[in-house]
């Protein structure tokens, strides 16, 4: 067995000034060449771990720190995070922070720079470091002009270049499109399996990358939970904490399928053969709730990020009516952010128009951004004021500082900020959300939902997210972007499980029109092996109710079977899928 | 919108020559305007420092430096004239102004301020130029063996102050959002939580500078003087630049004197200095396009 790479024994640390610790009796082995993937809650201890394993904990930070942590065979707490950079990189969450020069060519030049290397050595470095990430393209452009999608994979390069033998990354995907986000998952397992570098991935929205895992381990409180296959971890989070199990684990769960699958291949493996029954087309839901809440009228907006004015919405046309819930998806530069934007009359058309007859108010993508003051209170100064802040839920928190609040409670001061004084005697108006679920755990997802749901009871709401699963859990309408333009818009059942990127873990799975929730996925299932039986039998095809117990499933070979149903059954689930 | 000085690689002499000689190329024009102080030789400086800007594609950092000083430059003429009170030719006379009491204002005091503002704006104008066209972590590179803590404290100022730049820009956009119960989000409140976020950005930028090796020790000198094709025309023209001004000052010619009348050199050999000063300016750029057209030829050939 080799020597392991990362060795923790008893690690505990505490962050200066803070009364509780963020990491105990951390006890991990890492061998070289393993990926594994880092779950848990937020403030479990994620970012702190990885920060320690780099050096940053305790030479940067400070703080309290016993234990041991070996790196390579270098003791993290002699050596600080420049001797141990040769062999650990670290890509953190924000990557605006995470670029230093003006050109990307210089901020990969810069690590190899300053170790010494000649320049004939830097020069081929930079070229295979930016040939492994396919951005040689981006080499001279100016770090200013690049999308966050971008700047991660140049944060990444910048990592990557030294050709450490481990590698950290702390939530990377957070900011990225389900497109980017797959696209740097899977460059990772590739840059994994081809240059041998282990991988430690800190990651909430583990669907996407556990299918690449070898290992999963789960912290809870700054300890360590879980330590084990991608497998063996999602029975685990179904028996502990169903927050971190992904949509496909709940699908099986609730279908009754063992085993319990680490991404959509292995579920379609278990599937192969099984029935799955076709929905049921549903009634398009209707809104007539009075005139539309948002209007946009053939409207063009034209943006100048430097290097000249492009058109980023090209000739928009959509209705919000009053109680909707508004999924606004597409990649990133769709125009998501520029539609609210200009909802929220801050950008001006430069043709057609785009209305909010009863008002707009728009939470930005970083609520922070609206946290000016020391105390909570003086943001919302006077009776009208503290009546906002108890409508959601921060009336006892009226003396703290806002940035002792959690995410969750900065998050919905942000939305008082923003909505208070907006509610007339009338109906309110449309509440646009940016990106509200970057960083967010499932259960602080859960809680947002929940106000989403009465914030449209009041107005309508309209969410610009990358977030597949959350659309699919709050919205009952999604409109998808591209290039400016509404290139999809309809219920998520339809939208969601359409297509391969913008479509739910499920949707994925079962590539069954309209089933992009474990639940409605789960019953599918049930349906189909149910009317298979009942086929069989002679009996009326009644949907039953989703079976309790598990199910060792072993693939079978049903396919003449799947044929007697007339089309009401797939022959094979997995066919079309590229 | 990228801010008007903002770094923006434009391929010719001076974004693509070797950090040493495009510094050097940019401060001869701030060099000649130090050293002498005679109009026509100004007049030539900040012909040279226009032209070397344009050719340079710096448009709109001259444009931007040319308007801060114009309105700095209209202040030191108005405080020179009110506070110097030399000059034989009396403009005004026996205003009464709170503290200070009578002055006079004469065209002396008025000229010697418009020299002194002529010389900043050249200054200003030459670093404006410099910041937009010279790629800053070639210059930062050039740096850092010799001055370390330096480099690395511009270094971090580099990166902040575009940051502080953006976040500033959301600040104000999200303040605009703030519904009408919020406390209003006054200037005094943004920039006070614009320094924390900036405090906040700073510890980031320097944390990956530390995982980025800063801390490992002395980087290389290997390629600290890597030349371009560009750098002999930058040097040359940087020297034929500053001389004509320190030449015309060392040969007695180019002076001014304001008082006890306004008096400069308006002689045959300043006025051919000045004029070198743009043509010496326009060189590189002149050979490099030169160089271009007499390879196209040959290639189209």
């Amino acid at each position: 067995m080799p020597d392991p790479l990362v060795s923790i024994c008893g690690l505990a640390y505490r962050y200066p000034g803070a009364t509780e610790p963020a990491l105990g009796g951390i006890d991990l082995q890492v061998d070289p060449g393993e990926f594994v993937v880092l779950a848990g809650r937020s403030g479990s201890g994620k970012s702190s771990l990885l920060r320690a394993c780099c050096g940053l904990i305790p030479h940067y930070h400070g703080g309290e720190i016993s234990g041991r942590v070996e790196i390579a065979g270098l003791d993290a707490r002699d050596h600080g995070p420049a001797e141990l950079g040769g062999a650990v990189g670290l890509v953190a969450q924000d990557p605006e922070s995470q670029v230093i020069s003006t050109t990307v060519r210089a901020e990969l030049e810069l690590p190899l720079e300053i170790r010494g290397e000649a320049p004939p050595a830097r020069a081929r470095a930079v070229e295979e470091a930016a040939l492994a990430l396919a951005m040689p393209h981006l080499l001279d452009r100016g770090v200013d002009t690049l999308s966050g999608g971008e700047l991660q994979r140049v944060a990444l390069a910048a990592a990557l270049v030294l050709r450490p033998r481990l590698i950290l990354l702390d939530e990377p995907t957070s900011q990225l499109d389900p497109v980017a986000g797959d696209e740097l998952t899977w460059l990772l397992r590739r840059l994994n399996e081809e240059w041998g570098m282990a991988v430690i991935l800190a990651e909430h929205r583990l669907e996407r990358c556990l299918a690449v895992a070898d290992r999963v381990v789960a912290l809870e409180a700054g300890r360590l939970a879980f330590s084990g296959t991608p497998e063996a971890f999602l029975d685990w989070a179904l028996a502990h904490d169903v927050a971190l199990a992904t949509p496909g684990a709940r699908l099986f769960e609730l279908a009754g399928l063992r085993p319990l699958p680490r991404g959509v291949k292995a579920a379609r493996a278990t599937l192969a053969g099984l029935r799955v029954a076709t929905p049921e087309p549903r009634p398009a839901s209707e809104h007539d709730n009075g005139p539309p809440v948002l209007r946009a009228r053939d409207a063009w907006v034209e943006l100048d990020s430097g290097t000249g004015a492009r058109d980023v919405l090209r000739g928009i046309d959509l209705e919000v009516g009053r109680g909707e819930r508004v999924a606004l998806m597409g990649r990133n530069g769709a125009g998501k952010s520029t539609l609210m934007r200009a909802a929220a009359g801050l950008l001006p058309t430069i043709r057609g128009r785009i209305e909010a007859p009863s008002g707009c108010a728009l939470l930005p993508q970083s609520p922070a951004d609206l946290l000016l003051r020391e105390r909570v209170g003086d943001e919302l100064p006077g009776v009208e004021g503290t009546a906002a802040l108890e409508r959601v839920g921060l009336g006892a928190k009226l003396d703290a500082d806002p940035r002792d609040l959690s995410g969750g409670e900065r998050q919905r001061l942000a939305l008082a900020i923003v909505t208070a004084g907006r509610e007339g005697p009338g109906p309110a108006g449309v509440v646009c959300l940016d990106e509200p679920t970057r960083g967010m755990d499932r259960a602080r997802k859960d809680e947002l939902g929940a106000w989403i749901d009465e914030l449209a009871a009041h107005g309508a709401v309209l969410v610009a997210t990358h977030d597949v699963e959350f659309a699919a859990a709050f919205a009952d309408r999604v409109i998808l972007l591209g290039e400016g333009t509404v290139i999809a818009d309809g219920p998520p059942d339809e939208i969601l499980s359409g297509g391969w990127y913008f479509a739910t873990e499920v949707a994925r799975i079962l590539d069954t029109p309209g089933a992009i929730s474990p639940e409605a996925g789960a019953s599918l299932i049930a349906a189909g092996r149910f009317r298979h039986v009942a086929r069989a039998s002679g009996e009326a095809a009644v949907a039953p109710a989703v079976p309790a117990t598990p199910i060792a499933l072993q693939p079978t070979d049903t396919g003449r079977e799947a044929e007697d149903v007339g089309g009401v059954i797939p022959e094979d689930p997995g066919g079309g899928v590229p | 919108m990228r801010p008007a000085l903002a770094y923006r690689h434009r391929p010719g002499p001076l974004g693509d020559g070797s950090a040493l000689a495009a510094s050097l190329f940019c401060a001869a024009p701030a060099g000649a305007a130090l050293v002498s102080s005679d109009p026509i030789v100004l007049a030539g400086a900040l012909a040279a420092v226009v032209t070397a800007g344009l050719l340079a594609g710096a448009r709109r950092g001259l444009a931007l430096a040319a308007r801060w000083n114009l309105g700095l430059g209209v202040i030191l003429i108005a405080v020179n004239g009110l506070t110097s009170q030399r000059g034989d030719t009396v403009l005004v006379h026996g205003i009464v102004m709170p503290l200070i009491g009578n002055v006079d204002i004469s065209a002396e005091a008025l000229g010697e301020g418009a020299v002194l503002a002529a010389r900043i704006g050249i200054i200003c104008m030459a670093f404006a130029v410099h910041a937009t066209t010279v790629d800053p972590d070639r210059v930062l590179r050039l740096l850092r063996p010799i001055a370390r803590r330096s480099a690395l404290t511009a270094t971090l100022i580099a990166r902040t102050v575009p940051l502080a730049a953006r976040d500033y820009a959301r600040l104000g956009e999200a303040s605009a959002l703030r519904g009408p119960l919020a406390a209003p989000a006054g200037r005094a409140v943004l920039a006070r939580r614009l320094v924390a976020g900036s405090l906040d950005r700073a510890v980031d930028v320097a944390a990956t500078l530390e995982l980025r090796g800063y801390g490992h020790g002395a980087p290389g000198r290997a390629d600290r003087l890597r030349r371009s094709r560009h750098d002999t025309a930058l040097v040359g023209s940087a020297l034929a630049l500053f001389l004509a001004s320190a030449g015309a000052r060392l040969a007695g010619l180019a002076d001014f004197r304001a008082y006890p009348a306004l008096r400069f050199d308006a002689g045959a050999w300043t006025i051919a200095a000045a004029l070198a000063m743009p043509l010496a300016a326009a060189a590189p750029f002149a050979l490099a396009a030169l160089r271009s057209r007499i390879v196209g030829g040959r290639s189209r050939a």
